[in-house]
């Protein structure tokens, strides 16, 4: 037996506030983004995937930067470099949106807590903290907190036992909470398609916080489940369905777009795209056999290559293949058309299909 | 790790165990465990013929594809069919239910050629 090593080991030099708890449940350590984080522990990924739907779990998502403004000028600054339009929420509200650059490709995807009117923390992906700083400035102040997500439907019962106050924050509401001492903030966000809450604890007592959650019942759940979980939902991926050369408008993300502000990083060239159209979009995939279809593979309708695969994976839920990709808009293919995908040689037969894949729309046929 | 005594190893982690003239092959404990949940098995046709090294199809788990090789050249005559609706099998039970196919043993003295228990868990250990 042999691994496709598809990627390079890379370095991995920053370890989690909770990496000895992970290491104490017994979780598989992975290299990501520059930290070591778990993959899994014991149950697996597809255990863990499934509890996520059915009951709930807890991630260690403190790889995720948070870059702190604070100030008067902050909402400018905000408001001219990002995609969303600030005036749509207010203090005590998340928002997530993009940093374009002036092609507007997707530097990174954001989540924006509104935690005090002048006070916003900003959480880019692992790898583009740096690059998010460079346009908005801010303090990095990703190592002196852990972030602890809690997803499911009974994530917010678990979590009263815990913290009730940030147990019942409301969706994509932003609010302060002590725990033991400790301020912490919680927020009604995730990336798992459940309902749940993310809360930022600092590093000394995030532990003890980890601890307490899981023994409330939630089971731990490493980066494993999160990727499947996370497309099963149709949520991009930075480095996947968003990166150089994609738009928002490609990604199918409009909505991302603050389209009545003034001016941000890539209008102009947005602008161009959503006058033309993009000329490809993201699409939903589904294989009727188990086999994962993979990133890389060549989407082929009638013969002809029209796209690529750029997230798949098997969906623990639909218990088949399912996918991203990007698909040649004019290949005129809509929901339901039969495609191949080419994986190492062989030829998947797939369908083009409505997303999110989880939960199954009602009354979908 | 669970490295069972009367199985012989090879150094990409397949086990074999031999019954007549025939070998079981499987992927070991440390295999199973080093890919994580496997979701899908693409077993060898029965009748195919395989050198030593050849492939004896692939395992894919949510995180990677690995290609299982032929531990011992010959024929394959049979395949589990339980692990195309249950691959999971190969998690829970890698030396058992996991097992992936039988292989009718081209020179059954080249079994001896494979590692023995000891060799392999100082390769796994290494």
């Amino acid at each position: 037996m042999a691994a496709d090593e598809t990627t390079a080991p890379e370095a991995a030099d920053r370890r989690s506030p909770l990496h000895e708890v992970h290491l104490a449940l017994g979780a598989k350590m992975v290299p990501f983004g520059g930290w070591e984080m778990p993959l899994s522990y014991p149950n697996g990924t597809v255990a863990e995937h499934r509890v996520c739907r059915s009951d709930a779990v807890a991630f260690d998502v403190s790889h995720l930067g948070t870059v702190r403004l604070e100030g008067s000028d902050a909402f400018d600054v905000l408001q001219g470099a990002l995609t969303n339009d600030l005036h749509r929420i207010g203090p005590g509200r998340a928002q997530y949106t993009h940093l374009l650059d002036e092609e507007a490709s997707v530097l990174d995807d954001i989540i924006i807590w509104w935690v005090a009117p002048e006070r916003f923390d900003v959480m880019p992906n692992a790898s583009n903290t740096s690059r998010v700083r460079a346009a908005i400035g801010g303090i990095d102040v990703t190592a002196e907190r852990a972030v602890i997500a809690v997803q499911g439907p009974r994530a917010r019962e678990r979590l009263a036992v815990v913290a009730p106050e940030a147990a019942a924050v409301g969706r994509f509401r932003v609010l302060e909470f002590d725990w033991k001492g400790a301020p912490c903030v919680a927020a009604g966000t995730g990336y798992t398609g459940e309902d749940g809450v993310e809360c930022a604890v600092p590093a000394e007592q995030a532990p003890a916080f980890f601890e307490a959650v899981v023994a409330a019942g939630a089971m731990p759940a490493g980066l494993g489940a999160r990727d499947t979980l996370r497309l099963e939902a149709a949520l991009p991926l930075h480095g996947h369905e968003l990166g150089p050369g994609i738009t928002p408008l490609q990604a199918g993300l409009g909505w991302v777009v603050g389209w009545d502000k003034s001016e941000f990083t890539g209008r102009a060239a947005l602008d161009a795209e959503r006058e033309t159209g993009p000329r490809r979009r993201l699409a939903g995939l589904v294989t009727e056999g188990r086999q994962p279809p993979r990133e890389g593979a060549v989407i082929l309708a009638d013969g002809q290559m029209v796209g690529t695969v750029t997230s798949g994976n098997f969906s623990p839920m639909l218990e088949c293949g399912i996918a991203l990709g990007f698909v040649d808009t004019e290949a005129g293919l809509t929901q339901g058309d039969s495609v191949a995908l080419e994986v190492r040689g062989r030829s998947l037969p797939a369908v083009i299909s409505p997303t999110p894949f989880w939960p199954p729309k009602k009354g979908a046929s | 790790m669970n490295i069972p005594e009367d199985l012989r190893y090879s150094s990409d982690h397949e086990w074999v165990r031999l019954e007549g003239t025939r070998v079981r092959v499987g992927i070991t404990d440390y295999a199973q465990d080093a890919l994580g949940d496997v979701v899908f098995v693409d077993l060898p046709a029965v009748g195919a013929e395989v050198s030593v090294g050849g492939s004896l199809g692939e395992v894919e788990s949510t995180k990677s594809v690995s290609e299982v090789y032929a531990p011992v050249a010959g024929v394959v005559v049979a395949v589990n069919p339980e692990l195309s609706g249950a691959p999971e099998q190969l998690n829970a039970d890698p030396y058992g239910d996991g097992w992936i196919c039988e292989i009718e043993v081209a020179d059954p003295g080249t079994i001896d050629t494979l590692l023995d228990p000891g060799a392999y868990r100082a390769l796994t250990e290494a």
